[in-house]
């Protein structure tokens, strides 16, 4: 399928029946007419779910500290009360987004999978600067229209880094960063509380202070606290590792008897099962 | 008007105890003008898998053939049925394909896995941000009123039957204050061996 | 209002001044995103080579993404020519860059650096994707504030530790009166010798204080 596809070129896309609709590499803009056209009839533009958040990191004393709290927002909805903000680059580095969720989501799994398969090509681990390079070059090639806004921390051989990237393509390598719509509070949080060389105990409960900050003081987050500690020695993913509001425990049931619902017609259908034995073989890597 | 309001829906689904439910409003519309009353937003794309496509109707006939025809051709590749994981994952490239020219979708994914039996539901915006829940997911035009039941009327560890009047009713109350859809409603309630589906009694203005 | 989303700009005080070994570039160290500094300590003054340092001025990304793009071609260049190359090569490397994409990007570079060829030198690159050489230049929005301080004070017989005292003097009173600039100076001295940095506080600089 793929020595197919590289043969062609885009022009005699129209000419292969059988891949038309398959994924093809890249964006499509075969939507954007239409859609510009519905909006100048005077219809609104969606919008999509934004992470209004705060994300926070600190370097510590051997290592990093990420800091995520927990909501997404679709306008003033709450559209996720505990969604995951600190998402996974490789097994040395993970990375905090803020900004449209899709974005971050996308942006980090595609840098997940181009870090992969560069330290197999190299049969290294990869190293933090590289995969900045490679978050900050994608981003400015889109001139920020990816509305991807991280903190990267991680640990390689050459020590703990921790930095903030702007969805332009911007970087800063910082000890201590915050982004998102809380990151006013938590930063200041950082401000009055940071020391170098802080002891992880230490770093951890500041991040969750400046989580928290975030929380109490910004409206677009909200719920838990995660936190991702990042040394030479491994990776500490808690999640959460608190919960700075809980709902509280129902009282009462609401609970309706059955046949409160009026039905006008009933269809059960079974599901018919082959039974398919599944055996895994574990592809040979090195 | 949003474009995602144009044609008017409104689509929940639910997890309960080794089981999952997805329901949906019928009506089709052009704005305040109803066109039909049996309009399919929810979709079946394999046996206990199913997609719900609130939105723009042409987009939701659009993407729901796209990804079957994605699907099917898949499946056929690989010989093996999709987790609906997998399969939300797939519905996630689509639109993110179309970050800057979206499809107008917001879909809705349930099913249970065909494996391990787990209930499996799932969102996502219309640019394919996909958001995994263990409790329910709403999507539509009257998605503040179907938020507002689910949070107070679900609760862990439903039984299918528990299940279907809670999905129903949630479905039903928000939809009365919703201009744009209702119509009728259908449910959607998958157990193990069994796909059970209830056209419900609605009001009709 | 704060948006944490308006992409940084370096709204910025830099210059650089030519003396008789070599040459000085200072720089403030804030990066303002929006009404906010997104970086109270960024390092503006970016080096290109062993021996060539530009300072940035304009949107962050921008100018980053310049910097790269102008070190990795200067890297092939030298490689090419099997020597170190030359302060005007990278000056025009960043005005043809600067110029190609005039309508795209937010960039304000200042060029400087030492080589065999012509010893210390300074170029300019504004907005435009010009590129002109001048003994001294000053650039960012600071800049407008002392014009008229440097003009008066600029002597081209300086020595290093003149010269020092005259980019201090001369970015301080730009971060004093533009409220974009501010935090820390920074400065380089490129000589044949070699580069040395030097931070300067508020502590370390009585213009500075009450920052």
């Amino acid at each position: 399928m793929l020595a197919i596809r590289e043969q062609q070129s885009s022009s005699d896309r129209a000419q292969q029946p059988i891949s038309v609709d398959l994924p093809y590499p890249g964006f499509q803009f075969d939507l954007c007419l239409r859609n510009q056209y519905l909006i100048s009839k005077g219809f609104k533009a969606p919008i999509a779910v934004k992470t209004g958040t705060t994300i926070a990191g600190i370097v510590f004393d051997g290592g990093v500290v990420l800091g995520a709290d927990t909501r997404a927002t679709e306008g003033e909805v709450v559209a996720d009360k505990n969604c995951e903000k600190i998402h996974y680059l490789a097994d040395n580095m993970y990375c905090c987004g803020a900004g449209t969720a899709a974005d971050t989501e996308k942006t980090t799994d595609l840098i997940s999978s181009k870090i992969r398969l560069h330290s197999l090509n190299t049969g290294r681990q990869a190293r933090v600067q590289t995969a900045l390079r490679m978050l900050k070059q994608m981003l400015s090639r889109y001139g920020g229209y990816i509305g991807a806004y991280l903190v990267l921390g991680g640990v390689d051989c050459t020590g703990a880094h921790l930095y903030t990237v702007h969805a332009a393509g911007s970087t800063d390598k910082l000890p201590y960063v915050s982004m998102g719509s809380g990151s006013l509070a938590a930063m200041a949080t950082f401000e009055t509380q940071y020391k170098p060389g802080m002891s992880m105990e230490a770093a951890k409960e500041l991040v969750s202070e400046a989580i928290q900050a975030g929380i109490f003081n910004d409206l677009g987050s909200g719920s838990n606290v995660d936190l991702c500690v990042i040394t030479s020695r491994g990776v500490d993913y808690i999640r959460p590792y608190k919960e700075a509001c809980s709902k509280g425990v129902r009282q009462g049931d609401y609970s309706y008897k059955q046949g409160t619902t009026a039905v006008l017609e009933t269809k059960v259908r079974e599901i018919k099962f082959d039974v398919v034995s599944v055996t895994e073989h574990k592809m040979e890597v090195d | 008007m949003s474009i995602l309001e144009y044609n008017g829906s409104a689509i929940i689904a639910m997890i309960g105890k080794h089981c999952v439910a997805i329901a949906s409003d019928k009506r089709l519309g052009i704005q305040a003008q109803t066109i039909s009353t049996d309009f399919r937003k929810v979709f079946e794309v394999n046996s206990g898998l199913f997609l719900g496509l609130p939105g723009l109707a042409t987009d939701v006939s659009t993407v729901e053939r796209t990804l079957q025809y994605r699907l099917n051709l898949l499946q056929l590749r690989e010989s093996r049925l999709l987790t609906p994981r997998s399969f939300m994952y797939m519905v996630s490239s689509l639109l993110y394909e179309r970050r800057f020219g979206p499809y107008f979708v917001e879909p809705v994914i349930a099913g249970l896995d065909q494996e391990s039996y787990q209930p499996f539901i799932a969102t996502m915006d219309l640019i394919g941000c996909p958001m995994e829940k263990n409790d329910f997911v709403v999507s539509g035009t009257c998605s503040e009123q179907m938020y507002g039941m689910c949070e107070s009327l679900w609760k862990p560890n439903l039984e299918p039957l528990e299940l279907f009047e809670i999905i129903s009713q949630a479905l039903l109350n928000s939809v009365d204050r919703d201009a744009l859809s209702g119509w009728g409603g259908i449910v959607h309630v998958v157990e193990k061996d069994r796909v059970t589906t209830k056209h419900l009694r609605a009001r009709m203005d | 209002m704060f948006n944490y989303e308006s992409p940084p700009h370096s709204h910025t005080s830099i210059m650089a001044v030519q003396y008789d070994k070599g040459v000085l570039v200072g720089a403030d160290s804030r990066t303002s995103s929006g009404i906010y500094v997104a970086n109270r300590v960024s390092d503006k003054l970016t080096q290109i080579s062993d021996r060539i340092f530009c300072c940035r001025s304009g949107s962050a990304a921008h100018t980053q993404a310049i910097a790269d793009f102008v070190k990795y071609g200067l890297e092939m260049h030298s490689t090419e020519m099997g020597k170190p190359p030359l302060v005007h090569t990278a000056a025009h490397l960043f005005r043809s860059t600067c110029y190609e994409y005039r309508d795209q990007f937010t960039a304000g570079i200042i060029c400087a650096g030492w080589d065999e060829l012509r010893g210390g030198q300074v170029y300019s690159i504004p907005l435009g994707g010009m590129c002109v050489r001048q003994p001294l230049t000053i650039g960012g929005s600071g800049s407008t504030y002392i014009y008229g301080f440097c003009d008066a004070n600029y002597r081209e017989d300086f020595t290093r530790s003149e010269c020092m005292e005259f980019v201090q003097r001369a970015l301080a009173l730009a971060i004093r009166r533009d409220g974009s600039s501010g935090g820390v100076i920074r400065i380089v001295s490129i000589e044949e010798g070699g580069i040395e940095r030097f931070l300067f506080t508020s502590e370390d600089c009585a213009l500075l204080q009450n920052f």
